[in-house]
């Protein structure tokens, strides 16, 4: 009992002193960032004891502060030498400082190409000049894409492609594509941040789709994300592969681009045998036909499968009057397929609900 | 200005102090209905991810209030930048969207075009 007391002693003051601490360091920060960040040792010290206290601190604003501020913060962590400890902190037992360690590295940009820096905020010679190079942080943050812990793997994915150099593009890609179908869509976003040089660099270096679609997927979908018009032709190119995944992701893809121009070759898909398909083609064609697709919609109003039939109904809800009319006659007609006639009636209720009609 | 994270409101707060403004800080949505009740606001700031009530049901709550305090402009911040989030923002009613990280300058002027906006339409 008696060492539980001290231990919980220590524990307080330990408390104590970092809440102190951080007190003091908010209002020497925040004077630092909008006065006196351009003077020679303008946060004042931070004794050596207190420097691991300090790198916690930090991290707080990693995630909101932007611009010239997040210029101050970076040139802040690098004065303090905190970076030294990456490379041990990477390997770290703790999942969480080698998640930190890495995210570290993304937000203050170690690394970061000279030709990308930003322009020095003024002439401070005593200080790191903002966008030095430092080589092989981002090497060292590699093998975590191995990481057993998946976090930790997803923060050193996001840290790869934040640095948006093409050279990690492989790895993140196979790291992606090592994850099951239905997570590699959430995985995108991470992809994303490589920006959309990442589409030309996939169009050079994935074997073909023939052999190996998935990766295709991936790029028919980043395609839409990024609205890359000049990613069209290959779309088109990959709706020939016989792929039923594929095939539905590079329409997902079209929807997005929205180019009236690719509709022959869209409605040449709503009879696919692939629900999957028709249920693309079925939301496609409003994007992409305006209020001439109705008669091609009128057809999947009474497809077998049930989100076909709700997709078509909402492509013709989303045409305004031309298509609601199309669904009022659909509703009232007593000759009218029973699923086409209900499904009609249901999306009529739904837009009447939310003030659409 | 609503934010849940102290250490971001206290540099945010500043900021803005430094241009004439007097802040009232809140934790969350909840808390910023009851300095709304209070005191005369002419701008809200507030993140989207907060305990006890969110941005999006504070933006809802507010625009149900009547006229004055029904209008008043809403500058959204969001750490999770989709393009839905975006779209659910501006469709709950808030004037403006930042993501998060922010450069606190870029967060500044939008606040002043906003009060600019709001005193010209009156």
């Amino acid at each position: 009992m008696v060492v539980g007391v001290i231990m919980q002693y220590l524990k307080d003051r330990r408390n104590r002193y970092r809440i102190a601490r951080y007190q003091a360091w908010e209002g020497q920060l925040t004077d630092y960032l909008f006065k006196r960040g351009y003077e020679r040792d303008g946060f004042g010290q931070v004794a050596w004891s207190d420097r691991w206290l300090f790198r916690d601190f930090l991290a707080r604003y990693q995630s909101t502060i932007a611009g010239q501020e997040s210029e101050l913060l970076r040139e802040l962590y690098l004065s303090m030498g905190i970076h030294t400890s990456l490379p041990g902190r990477l390997q770290d037992r703790d999942p969480k400082i080698r998640a930190q360690a890495a995210k570290e590295i993304a937000v203050f940009r170690l690394d970061e190409p000279a030709e990308h820096a930003p322009p020095p905020v003024t002439e401070r010679p005593w200080r790191w000049k903002p966008g030095v190079r430092m080589e092989g942080y981002l090497d060292q943050v590699l093998p975590l894409l191995d990481d057993p812990v998946p976090f930790v793997a997803h923060t050193a994915a996001l840290t790869l492609t934040r640095s948006r150099s093409l050279k990690y593009a492989e790895p993140v890609l196979a790291w992606v594509m090592r994850e099951e179908l239905y997570q590699r869509e959430r995985l995108l976003r991470v992809l994303e941040g490589f920006g959309p040089t990442l589409l030309p660099w996939m169009k050079e270096n994935l074997e073909s789709p023939n052999q190996n679609p998935e990766p295709w997927i991936l790029y028919a979908l980043l395609a839409g994300s990024h609205r890359h018009r000049e990613s069209l032709p290959r779309l088109l190119w990959l709706l020939e592969v016989p792929n039923v995944d594929l095939r539905a992701s590079v329409l997902k893809a079209l929807i997005i681009l929205a180019d009236p121009a690719v509709y022959p070759k869209v409605r040449s898909f709503a009879s696919s045998p692939a629900w999957e398909i028709r249920t693309q083609v079925a939301r496609a064609l409003g994007v992409l036909g305006g209020p001439s697709a109705v008669p091609d919609l009128l057809p999947l109003m009474a497809d077998p499968v049930y989100e076909v039939r709700r997709n078509a109904a909402q492509s013709l809800v989303d045409l305004g009057h031309s298509g609601v009319s199309a669904l009022t006659w659909l509703a009232n007609d007593p000759a009218a397929d029973r699923f086409a006639r209900d499904i009609a009636r249901e999306r009529l209720e739904w837009a009447d609900e939310r003030g659409h009609m | 200005m609503v934010e849940d994270d102290p250490a971001t409101a206290k540099i945010i707060q500043v900021r803005l102090e430094m241009e004439g403004l007097k802040v009232l800080v809140a934790g969350n949505g909840m808390e910023a209905l009851d300095v709304l009740q209070r005191e005369k606001v002419d701008l809200i700031s507030t993140d989207l991810m907060m305990p006890a009530m969110n941005g999006f049901r504070l933006v809802q709550e507010v625009r149900d209030l009547p006229p004055p305090k029904g209008r008043i402009p809403i500058l959204l911040l969001s750490s999770n930048h989709s393009e839905q989030d975006m779209v659910r923002c501006l469709a709950a009613g808030a004037d403006d969207y930042m993501a998060k990280p922010i450069s606190v300058q870029v967060m500044v002027e939008r606040l002043w075009r906003l009060f600019e906006r709001s005193h010209r339409a009156g």
